[in-house]
């Protein structure tokens, strides 16, 4: 997400330049013309700089999961500062706060299921038919990163970004780099970055060993990581970002992207499991537990995920004016080599209202099929496939967005905007996959989530 | 790589022909009209984006940096 900030920042910022370049041209023709008029000569070259002085991003934000799952409250704060010269540092810092529980991957059952915590230190249980949630999950989230954009030559402009992330069980560091060059004109604009980040895992409790069987609680608050734990992982991802941006008439401006990232070290969820069921009724297959230990009540595995990904994909946006209001149209294609092949088509219409007010339609269409390695349960008895995963979000499924986005001008010339966003996920498994009694449960964790958004922007 | 050059090329050359003379950028330099008019908006929906589903990237860089995926 560091990354992506550095992107959006650098994007708006490339964006704000070839306005500020026009304003420049126009400010000079208009001085030029006063002059003119007046039969008096120019007092002084016209200084085509913008003014410098830091202008100032903010947003909180809500996101909430329904059924007691995820809640986020986000800070984002990106501040960026002016020098002459058209060089420009942004400067990002986020805090999120995350509480509520999430789909541990098991399916559910006719009967309760008793489940160890990752901390390894306790059991919790699921009611019959409810799909098995981890509520103990909590964390808090910090992000920064920096960018410095200049010119290079008159054409040309550089960017480089930082950015680092710390979560309780996970760091992340990154680099950036871009390079644009504008052509025809300035019609058309070259782009290309590449980006590494080098990210670090430490889970509560160990990282699991993927494929071994759920381990039993040891009910004390020792951090020993035995049994099937192995110790902190880590991942490395590389990006490349390729784009044309062209001017096609006065009011319609386009995009394309071709992007491309591989990633590569431990990219399996350690919080996520798999059920192991009967291969006839499709029942997770209960243990009995000696007495005095407590441990799970049916037979769970940790996923295993391959340890490479690699990720194509084609991004296409356009940017139309019509008389006042600006249709915003994108489509992605995205595939990768664990086959999962997505598409998503977004759309916002902006609406003014009067010259400080507008209202901001949002609608999001995602589709997604399903990880090669993904299934919702493991047969028991079965020889153990070479990667499994049963997270929901590796599956086939669809998603859409409806928002609404007002936002107005304060008397101090300030912006403030208020948007709300509902979001909905609808899973499907294929018949083919699902046995015995499956068929007549849920076997996908559908999800409906509300995102709320205030954001406020300043000049100093 | 040889191909991606020429496609390269190709949409130079081809683009050269279209966009607007530079006093005509008037709709164009407007805040509106900008790929990303809220760059922290853009942000916060990659990273939710990022976070429930398979994918990611394609406006800028794929992401990463956060154990939420």
């Amino acid at each position: 997400m560091a990354a992506v900030l550095v992107a959006a920042a650098a994007a708006a910022t490339e964006a704000r330049n070839m306005k500020m370049s026009e304003r420049r041209s126009i400010t000079g023709a208009l001085a030029a013309a006063t002059c003119t008029l007046l039969g008096t000569s120019s007092p002084e070259p016209v200084q085509a700089q913008e003014e410098p002085g830091w202008d100032f991003n903010t947003a909180l934000l809500y996101y909430g999961e329904d059924n007691d799952r995820v809640q986020d409250l986000s800070l984002n704060v990106l501040a960026r500062r002016t020098f002459t010269d058209d060089r420009f540092l942004t400067l990002g810092l986020t805090f999120d706060t995350l509480t509520g529980a999430t789909p541990n991957g098991a399916l559910p059952q006719s009967v309760p299921q008793t489940f160890t915590q990752p901390s390894g230190r306790r059991t919790y249980t699921t009611a019959p038919g409810d799909f098995p949630i981890d509520d103990t999950f909590r964390d808090s989230r910090v992000a920064l990163t920096a960018a410095w954009q200049q010119p290079l030559r008159r054409l040309s402009t550089i960017n480089l970004g930082l950015s680092a992330s710390a979560e309780f069980d996970y760091t992340h560091l990154g680099l950036n780099a871009k390079i644009s060059r504008d052509f025809n004109n300035r019609n058309t604009t070259l782009s290309a970055g590449l980006a590494f980040a080098m990210d670090d895992l430490d889970p509560v409790g160990g990282t699991p060993i993927g494929l071994t069987p759920m381990r039993n609680a040891d009910n004390d608050d020792d951090d020993d990581e035995g049994g099937n734990r192995g110790p902190t992982e880590s991942k490395d991802i590389l990006d490349f970002v390729f784009g044309v941006t062209q001017v096609i008439s006065r009011n319609l401006l386009m995009q394309v992207n071709y992007s491309y990232s591989d990633s590569s070290g431990y990219l399996s969820d350690p919080y996520k499991i798999l059920s192991a069921v009967d291969a006839v009724t499709g029942d997770v297959v209960p243990i009995t537990q000696m007495p005095g230990i407590d441990g799970p009540s049916h037979l769970n595995y940790y996923e295993l995920r391959p340890d490479s990904r690699r990720k194509h994909s084609l991004y296409t946006q356009a940017k139309y004016y019509m008389d006042g209001k600006v249709l915003d149209a994108s489509y992605r294609y995205m595939t990768d080599d664990w086959e999962i092949d997505s598409h998503t088509l977004e759309l916002r219409f902006r609406w003014p209202l009067s010259d400080s007010r507008y209202l901001e339609p949002h609608l999001r269409f995602y589709t997604q099929s399903a990880a090669e390695f993904y299934r919702p349960s493991l047969i028991d008895g079965d020889p153990l496939p070479e990667y499994a995963s049963a997270d929901y979000r590796l599956g086939d499924f669809d998603a859409i967005t409806a928002g609404m986005k007002y936002g107005w001008k304060t008397g101090g010339g300030n912006d403030v905007s208020v948007r709300l966003e509902l979001y909905k996920q609808s899973g499907n498994v294929s018949s083919s996959q699902l046995i015995g009694n499956q068929l007549n449960r849920d076997s996908y964790p559908d999800l409906n989530a509300i995102i709320f958004q205030f954001a406020y922007r300043f000049g100093m | 790589m040889l191909t991606a050059g020429l496609i390269l090329l190709g949409t130079i050359s081809g683009c050269s022909s279209m966009g607007v003379e530079p006093w005509e950028r008037d709709i164009l330099a407007k805040e509106e009209m900008q790929l990303t008019t809220d760059p922290i908006e853009a942000a916060t929906d990659d990273h939710i984006y990022f976070s429930k589903e398979a994918s990611s990237g394609g406006r800028g860089f794929g992401g990463g940096g956060c154990g939420c995926n």
